[in-house]
């Protein structure tokens, strides 16, 4: 796990300026990690068609995962299901999921999806295609997108180059890089030539709700006086669902390994 | 699209079907033995297999993952210039089109009546004895000419063209008149080649598209190549009477009047011809007939364009100006499919002509190598017997420049309907669906109904093979080897990256087989699949292992051929046509007027959705998944004239038909046409998905065919819209 507000490894970089609403990456994404037909970890958000014929203006974006350096889904999360990994990647453990949602409620970006309709439901929501990353490989949205508009790479090269596109093209962009401040900074990072609420977006703030979540999942004691003692009852029964969590998964890897020895 | 993916209404993904790429129970885990002797894939079937896309025709480069024997994602091959790592939606999509629940696996024979449905299996013996059997009797009776022959557009297609000219028969039926006749053969006349490949390099400054809607129409490398463009600030000048998604990416969306591309055209002609903006060097050294152009150009100036096409005199004024400024680093694009009204070819010369005036050439267009290289061998064959019978499609007794090769595919409908010059009795079917892709499809039907025969080869049981006698199942393109694809220097390979399922075949296969039962066998002299391709590759001296395992074969280099030479009569660039003025047709291109739609009535406008090609991907889940409901655009203004409203069902009725389909009222779109989303409204209940959806465009189209090029004009239709 990393620490809170870490410079991610990996980030995105997409530019609505290019985005053609192919639906290619969408494709992609539901193929390479199996997400049911009637589900998806990425979509489009979009102007829709503005100003009146013959003066018309259309922009879209794909939508999926920010990937915040200070998740609000993570501390949400009782179980420790969803973690932000050594790479800034935030993913999510199906077997330790209790369905709760409230991740899907802390989420100021409004990403994660749910699978109402099943019996043993997961939360649906990109990793970064992590298994790729292991392999050396983009992720599926990036590596197939058409036009270019989803960039793929270190955090710090896609943040320079957001800041490049937008002072090397005067009057194209807005001057706004979404992600670099919202919600506490997010590895993926927006470019856009119109504002980012008419695309959709949540005017997240620059804060994330996660440092007042940990108010309730971690106590500070300096600066939660009696409402925390109040809360105390939550954080205990919170923080021992983590531990055991986090317990389990050693096990679990404990057996791996033995089993992995006794096969030698 | 939205976040939630709960439109039940037109979403029909069943919870049976949902799982079947997840689940690896319903197919047998076989690995692909070729894949596995080539060592692309290890003993437990994993592995990367290099092989080509199928999706459309543009046949991307694909590095198909396969795991324990089944390709579990599908990847852009970096190597192939058409895909450069890249795949769009459809290419990737393409493993469900293999592994979808709806395919046809075994031979099938139909018991019931026709366009009911009702088939047995049969074996691979009893399907093509039975087929091979009914063929030879028709010959006998009618002779080889009573045998129809269409196909559409793919690798297999010189072993097809074997068994139609081997069996005698003059009909051939491609798909090419209702898509792009009219650009080809424009080409053909102004520039002695099929279609000049484009060049978008850092130098390009302008581009005009003409109804080109890259970013919908996609061909992964040329919308990557226009995206990089528009990226770097070329400028676009895009004409469309439809908001499409290339609209909302061009620096200047022009609405232009359906019918009148020709008259902007000429208006631009007629600036640059007498301002004297044209590059005088280029116009003398490598042309011929700029006397004829600039008169027959003379009285067509943008105040008379504009009249007639709704765009300002002084932006085509502009426009005029700024392409010329920036030439010979500017681009006027043909588009590709350009069958829209019956002045469409004339359109398409101007466009050459315009290119050719500023002297593009060998800047942004030069010649495209073709596709037959004489650098791959060829199995032995006899030469094909003589044909003395008229094509029933007109070519060349009616059609007299129409290539053979194009032929007019309504035109030949028409005429099995009429019975006249002759009656036709079987019609061969291989990868095609005419029956929803010509025009008037009550009308196909009608010519079906006319057939003691009717065979169609397909992975689905598609509209066509609904309607047909004997349904031979083809091998999906991840499960079959064709012929060696030529791009650039190398000749790229389609391999199977899994077994066929169930008892599908390859063309290849097919071919023969029925080949040999018709006693055509001289002209599929190869054991199998693997030996036609040893064949090709012979004259190369590389092992179709080492191709195998890297997807291509590499070539000699070709002699350089002179940029400046072109196939014409005149050996240059031809602004006056002698062919066409001594064939009745205009030398240079004129004005001429299209009709318009009667009052209350509107132009009925189709084109593509990145998420489709034609008629053959409706049913895929995964493309299903993410489409848009198919609707009828009309303008929001004009809807609400007529008291509709985004989402009302409506009737749509032209001359020929009717369908009902629901509204969407959008700004996007001139008040004066209407858009429906293509390939939809399938007969077939074979496509459980793609069953009950949207409306078939093929059903409301008239037929109208255009004299020089024989393009079908499909926005020449008009039809009325109430309220259902």
């Amino acid at each position: 796990m990393s620490e809170h507000g870490s410079t991610p490894r990996y980030g995105f970089l997409i530019d609505a300026s290019l985005c053609i609403d192919c639906r290619t990456c969408m494709v992609s994404c539901s193929v390479e990690n199996k997400v049911p037909m009637d589900n998806t970890r990425i979509w489009i958000e979009e102007t829709g068609v503005t100003g009146t014929f013959p003066n018309l203006e259309r922009y879209t974006v794909p939508y999926h995962c920010m990937h915040c350096k200070d998740p609000s889904c993570v501390s949400a999360c009782t179980v420790a299901a969803l973690t932000r990994n050594e790479e800034g990647v935030v993913v999510y453990d199906p077997d330790v999921c209790i369905g709760c949602r409230y991740c899907m409620y802390a989420c100021p970006f409004e990403v994660p999806n749910y699978e109402y309709d099943e019996r043993f439901p997961e939360v649906i929501k990109c990793d970064m295609c992590y298994d790729r990353l292991q392999e050396g490989q983009q992720p599926a949205c990036a590596q197939t997108c058409p036009t270019g508009a989803i960039k793929f790479g270190n955090y710090e090269d896609m943040l320079a180059l957001a800041h490049k596109m937008i002072k090397d093209n005067p009057g194209k962009y807005i001057d706004h890089v979404y992600g670099e401040h919202e919600n506490g900074g997010t590895a993926t990072l927006y470019i856009s030539p119109v504002p980012f609420e008419e695309l959709g977006f949540p005017p997240a703030a620059s804060i994330s709700p996660a440092v007042s979540n940990r108010l309730v999942t971690e106590g500070t004691p300096t600066v939660a006086g009696a409402a925390a003692v109040g809360l105390t009852g939550i954080y205990l029964t919170i923080k021992h669902a983590k531990e055991e969590a986090e317990e389990e998964r050693q096990a679990e890897a404990a057996e791996k390994a033995e089993a992995a020895m006794e096969e030698k | 699209m939205s976040k939630k993916i709960s439109r039940r209404d037109f979403l029909k993904i069943g919870g049976a079907t949902a799982t079947a790429l997840a689940v690896g129970s319903m197919l047998s885990p076989k690995v692909a033995q070729a894949a596995f002797d080539a060592g692309t894939l290890n003993a437990a079937g994993d592995g990367f297999v290099h092989s080509m896309c199928e999706m459309c025709v543009w046949r991307c480069g694909l590095i198909a993952k396969v795991r324990e024997g089944r390709v579990v994602k599908l990847e852009g091959n970096p190597e192939h210039p058409h895909s450069r790592g890249r795949l769009c939606v459809r290419g990737q999509s393409g493993l469900m089109n293999t592994y979808d629940p709806d395919r046809v696996l075994t031979p099938l024979i139909r018991v019931g009546q026709r366009g009911e449905g009702k088939f047995r299996k049969a074996s691979w013996d009893e399907a093509l004895d039975l087929v091979a059997n009914k063929m030879l009797e028709i010959k006998n009776n009618y002779g080889p000419e009573a045998m129809v022959f269409s196909s559409t557009h793919n690798l297999s297609q010189p072993l097809f063209e074997n068994l139609l000219y081997g069996f005698g028969s003059p009909n051939y039926g491609t798909q090419r008149s209702l898509c792009f006749n009219a650009m080809i053969v424009a080409n053909q006349m102004t520039y002695g080649m099929e279609e000049p490949a484009r060049i978008y390099n850092d130098k390009l400054e302008y581009i005009i598209l003409t109804g080109r809607n890259l970013m919908e129409a996609i061909s992964t490398s040329e919308t990557g190549e226009l995206s990089q463009a528009i990226e770097r600030g070329v400028k676009v000048i895009y004409l469309d009477p439809r908001f499409t998604k290339t609209a909302a990416k061009a620096s200047e969306w022009l609405p232009i009047k359906p019918g009148t591309d020709l008259a902007f055209h000429l208006a631009l002609l007629n600036v640059i011809v007498g301002e004297k903006l044209y590059n005088e060097k280029f116009v003398k050294k490598y042309t011929v007939g700029f006397d004829e152009l600039a008169k027959s150009v003379a009285d067509y100036t943008p105040e008379w364009a504009a009249e007639l096409t709704d765009i300002p005199a002084e932006q085509i004024r502009r426009i005029a100006h700024e392409f010329a400024a920036a030439a010979p680093n500017a681009l006027a694009h043909n588009g590709w499919r350009t069958s829209n009204f019956v002045n469409s070819f004339q359109t398409q010369r101007a466009i050459t002509i315009l290119n050719a005036l500023v002297g593009n050439w060998n800047v942004t267009l030069e010649g495209a190598a073709g596709e037959g290289s004489g650098a791959l061998g060829v199995p032995p064959q006899p030469p094909f017997p003589r044909v003395s019978a008229l094509r029933l499609d007109g070519v060349p007794w009616k059609y007299p420049i129409v290539p053979f090769k194009l032929g007019v595919f309504q035109e030949l409908r028409d005429n099995i309907v009429s019975g006249d010059p002759y009656e036709p009795h079987g019609w061969f079917i291989s990868r095609q669906n005419p029956i929803m892709s010509i025009p008037d499809r009550a009308k196909t039907i009608k010519a079906f109904e006319k057939m003691d025969l009717i065979v169609t080869v397909d992975i689905f049981l598609n509209d066509t093979a609904w309607f047909s006698d004997v349904v031979l199942p083809e091998a999906s393109y991840l499960e079959r080897y064709d012929p060696l694809n030529i791009v650039g220097d190398k000749a790229f390979l389609r391999q199977p990256v899994i077994e066929p399922q169930g008892e599908a075949k390859s063309a290849l296969w097919i071919y023969k087989e029925l080949g040999t039962r018709l006693g055509l066998g001289d002209f599929f002299q190869y054991e199998d699949e693997e030996d036609f391709l040893r064949q090709q590759l012979a004259p190369l001296g590389v092992s179709l292992d080492a191709v195998k395992a890297q997807g291509y074969a590499v070539l000699p280099e070709s002699e350089e051929k002179d940029p400046f030479e072109w196939n014409t009569p005149s050996g240059k660039i031809e602004l006056f046509s002698e062919t066409l003025a001594n064939t009745g047709f205009d030398g240079c291109p004129v004005w001429q007027a299209p009709p318009e739609p009667p009052q209350d009535q509107f132009y009925l406008l189709t084109g593509k959705v990145a998420q489709a090609t034609q008629f053959g991907t409706q049913n895929n889940q995964l493309l299903h998944k993410y489409s848009d409901e198919p609707r009828l655009w009309m303008n929001e203004d004009v809807a609400e004239e007529r008291g509709l409203a985004d989402g009302d069902w409506v009737k749509v009725t032209s001359a020929v038909g009717v369908v009902n389909i629901r509204l969407n009222a959008t700004p996007g779109i001139r008040p004066d046409c209407v858009y429906l989303t293509p390939g939809y409204g399938h007969l077939t209940k074979g496509l459980t998905t793609a069953y009950g959806l949207g409306a078939s465009d093929s059903v409301l189209h008239v037929t109208y065919t255009d004299p020089a090029s024989g393009s079908q004009a499909l926005s020449q239709t008009f039809v009325a819209v109430e309220r259902a």
